[in-house]
């Protein structure tokens, strides 16, 4: 197995072709598959969005610009479509900066060879990143005027909560396909 | 859901715009309501943005399922979080205590339903400056809009290749879930969300390796155009007119008096009639 699939090849924040269409591939396929969600039963309002993967799954593979694209723009086009307009455009902004982070870690994360080993780092670094990047949502505090427990119970730990479910499943799920693939395709 | 760009508002107002002022208006009326307690404060940013709406021309039977989507959702998170619960609200406390709710014990006062009020049309209002985002730029003039708002080239035209993608991605979407189902696949109704969450990856896991795969034909196909290049040409020439800087103006105008008026104080109590 060639453990260097996911090392960076060019500088991290560089902006080429491919970085612009796979952000571009990246936050379709998120604002399509992301209209499909669902509620944990038992909670308020805590959805479980499947294509919210997509964003550390593609930080990883195709870097931060990438990742922060599929996010802020994904989220963005789903907010569009559904009517919400430009109303949480910190949320959008968080969803970037789960890409963005999740590009950092694994672009300074050294090569893993064991297959097991490395979708269970993968994993942690989606969950991670998820922890991180969403943080942005402390804004909400200034822009609708809530406290830090509203914050912290209401909106950061449901949102943390289902999409940890989602990463932690799914986003190993993608990478382990798509590495023999990105070394069939010499990438 | 229909996913594909629709240009709802040919002909109106709006639609003769420039898009950046499209993409401008919503940031500035955004600043304007943000953080306003006062009921008033946020009517008179409402007439703006219902003449707003207006100009867009966009049809009701169009976007009807949009805006009963948008309502209910913003119905549900007001309704729980500034009546039923005392999670997002504000109340004074000599005020009248028009009933308690039962279950959470919330005192619900006319300071409460003010401000349950205020939010609302916060909330409504900004979808209202948004939806011209969506229904009045013709999908190929994004890109070219955000460029010419300082964006960088080569995002700008990121922007404009998602929406490009946007129809094909929903339509493997259909082809997969409906080739899986010849394979007897069936989505699981199981109330348990690992479950449910496994059961989509035969849905997920395709349509994006799919996608992944045939990105690699554009990144090649752009890569032999020389895209990237030191400087990127548009077809589509942008150029404010009088009426588009009036229009900018007005709405620059409205969000800076609403944020003086929150620093001096005038719009962060809650407006009890």
């Amino acid at each position: 197995m060639n453990a260097d699939a996911t090392t960076p090849r060019e500088p991290v924040l560089a902006i080429s072709s491919r970085t612009v269409v796979f952000g571009a591939v990246g936050a379709a396929l998120y604002a399509v598959l992301g209209l499909f969600s669902f509620l944990i039963p038992g909670t308020q309002a805590v959805a479980v969005r499947p294509a919210f993967a997509l964003v550390p799954f593609f930080g990883k593979r195709f870097g931060v610009i990438a990742g922060f694209f599929t996010g802020l723009v994904g989220n963005m086009i789903i907010d569009l479509l559904t009517g919400s307009g430009l109303t949480y455009w910190n949320w959008s902004i968080a969803n970037g900066l789960v890409g963005a982070i999740a590009g950092l870690i694994f672009a300074y994360m050294p090569p893993i060879a064991n297959e097991a080993v490395r979708l269970i780092v993968t994993a942690l670094g989606a969950l991670l990143a998820t922890a991180l990047g969403l943080l942005f949502v402390i804004t909400d505090i200034w822009v609708q005027g809530i406290d830090f427990n509203t914050f912290l119970t209401l909106n950061y730990g449901p949102a943390l909560l289902s999409n940890a479910i989602a990463v932690v499943i799914l986003t190993p799920a993608l990478d382990a396909l798509w590495e023999p693939l990105s070394k069939r395709t010499g990438r | 859901m229909d996913v594909t760009p629709r240009y709802l508002g040919a002909g109106s107002f709006l639609s003769r715009r420039d898009p950046r002022l499209l993409l401008l208006v919503p940031v500035l009326y955004l600043v304007a309501v943000a953080g306003i307690d006062d009921l008033r404060g946020v009517l008179l940013c409402a007439a703006a943005a219902v003449v707003y709406y207006r100009a867009a021309g966009i049809p009701w039977r169009g976007v009807r399922a949009n805006w009963a989507v948008m309502l209910a959702f913003t119905t549900v998170l007001v309704v729980v979080n500034s009546i039923l619960t005392s999670v997002d609200t504000r109340s004074a406390g000599d005020a009248e205590v028009l009933f308690t709710v039962p279950v959470t014990h919330s005192a619900v006062t006319w300071t409460t339903l003010s401000y349950a009020a205020t939010i609302f049309l916060r909330y409504t209002t900004l979808a209202m400056v948004g939806f011209p985002v969506a229904f009045n730029i013709a999908p190929s003039d994004l890109g070219v809009a955000f460029a010419r708002l300082g964006l960088s080239q080569r995002l700008a035209y990121g922007v404009d290749l998602t929406f490009r993608f946007l129809p094909s991605t929903w339509a493997s979407l259909q082809e997969t879930v409906d080739a899986q189902r010849l394979r007897g696949y069936e989505h699981s109704r199981s109330r348990n969300p690992v479950k449910r969450l496994i059961t989509l990856g035969p849905v997920v896991l395709p349509v994006t390796v799919n996608a992944l795969i045939d990105a690699e034909d554009t990144v090649n196909a752009m890569d032999l155009r020389g895209f990237g290049g030191r400087h990127r040409t548009w077809m589509r020439e942008l150029a404010f007119d009088r009426v588009d800087y009036l229009v900018l103006a007005g709405f620059a105008v409205m969000a800076a008096a609403m944020v003086t008026a929150k620093f001096l104080g005038l719009t962060e109590t809650v407006w009890v009639p």
